[in-house]
């Protein structure tokens, strides 16, 4: 076994809208960041809407960061903007006199 | 007679290694029972059947703590596929654990989501892609229709759509019971 080559891990890469969504499977060097997984999986390519300088990226629900390094089984995946404020539908369902489902207020991710 | 002695050891000891050889090689790796009951079972994971999904029902199936009439999503045909796996006989499926239904995905109205990653959370097969205050999204292809998403929304804004049956997502039923044959004798009588 020879060390020189970097080990390769498996990796995802995942985006989706509501009409089509992908995970495409790559392998890189181990130590290797979100950034580079994203852009060897060629994404952008089938999703040019995609800027990776602006666009929020995380794995598995969480929000990371571009230079963060991926590890084995990951699934690198790149966000879209919410279209509604949050507010405003607390508000309207608020008006409406709908109660809040059982996850109601305002929850967040526990701290991490 | 030492050559036949000699023969017929070294003939054993070749077997033996042989054997011995074959047991670790061809290892079987827990219950295979279960791994069949599991490859009947739907794999939707919605826990419905009262287990955390589908593999610990396999087992508990397989165990004998757990009939196989408490799966809704394998329906009447998953019944009749399981009592024919263990000889059973098939009976209908037990209406504490829910009704059968068709097919369907989860799809996320985009208008009203507000990020609060709370069906992310609940989904049991990662098919939600989404973050804190980013729209989340149903990855259709992953979505077992379990429904375990719709419960934890705030704002309801999760759908159940049923899938249109195409060439691609279209599997062969699992046999069902036989149909009733009416005989021409049946018929004249009534």
């Amino acid at each position: 076994m020879a060390n020189a080559e970097p080990k390769l891990i498996r990796v995802e890469v995942a985006y989706a809208r509501p009409d089509e969504q992908t995970i495409i499977p790559v392998e890189v060097p181990e130590g290797a960041t979100l950034e580079q997984a994203i852009v060897q999986s060629r994404i952008q390519e089938r999703f040019p809407e995609i800027q990776l300088n602006t666009a929020k990226v995380g794995v598995f629900g969480k929000l990371g960061k571009l230079a963060a390094t991926v590890r084995a089984g990951d699934r690198v995946e790149i966000y879209r903007p919410l279209l509604a404020d949050p507010k405003e539908v607390r508000k309207r369902r608020a008006a409406e006199g709908k109660r809040m489902g059982k996850g109601g207020g305002d929850l967040e991710p526990k701290a991490g | 007679m030492i050559t036949a002695i000699v023969a017929l050891s070294a003939l054993a000891g070749i077997s033996g290694l042989l054997l011995g050889f074959a047991a670790v090689r061809f290892k079987v790796e827990g219950d295979p029972i279960v791994d069949k009951i599991d490859a009947i079972l739907p794999q939707t994971q919605c826990g419905q059947c009262g287990y955390a999904g589908c593999r610990p029902y396999a087992e508990a199936i397989a165990a004998g703590d757990a009939d196989i009439n408490q799966c809704p999503p394998g329906g009447e045909n998953g019944i009749v596929a399981l009592a024919e796996l263990l000889g059973r006989d098939p009976k209908p499926l037990n209406p504490d654990n829910g009704v059968e239904k068709p097919k369907m995905v989860a799809v996320i109205d985009e208008q009203n989501c507000i990020g609060c990653t709370l069906c992310i959370q609940a989904c049991p097969v990662d098919a939600i892609l989404g973050a804190a205050k980013h729209m989340h999204t149903v990855i259709d292809r992953e979505c077992t229709g379990c429904e375990l998403c719709l419960a934890p929304c705030p704002v309801d804004c999760i759908d159940m759509v049923p899938v249109a049956q195409t060439i691609t997502n279209w599997k062969w039923t699992y046999p069902g019971p036989a149909p009733e044959v009416r005989r021409p004798a049946d018929r004249a009588a009534a």
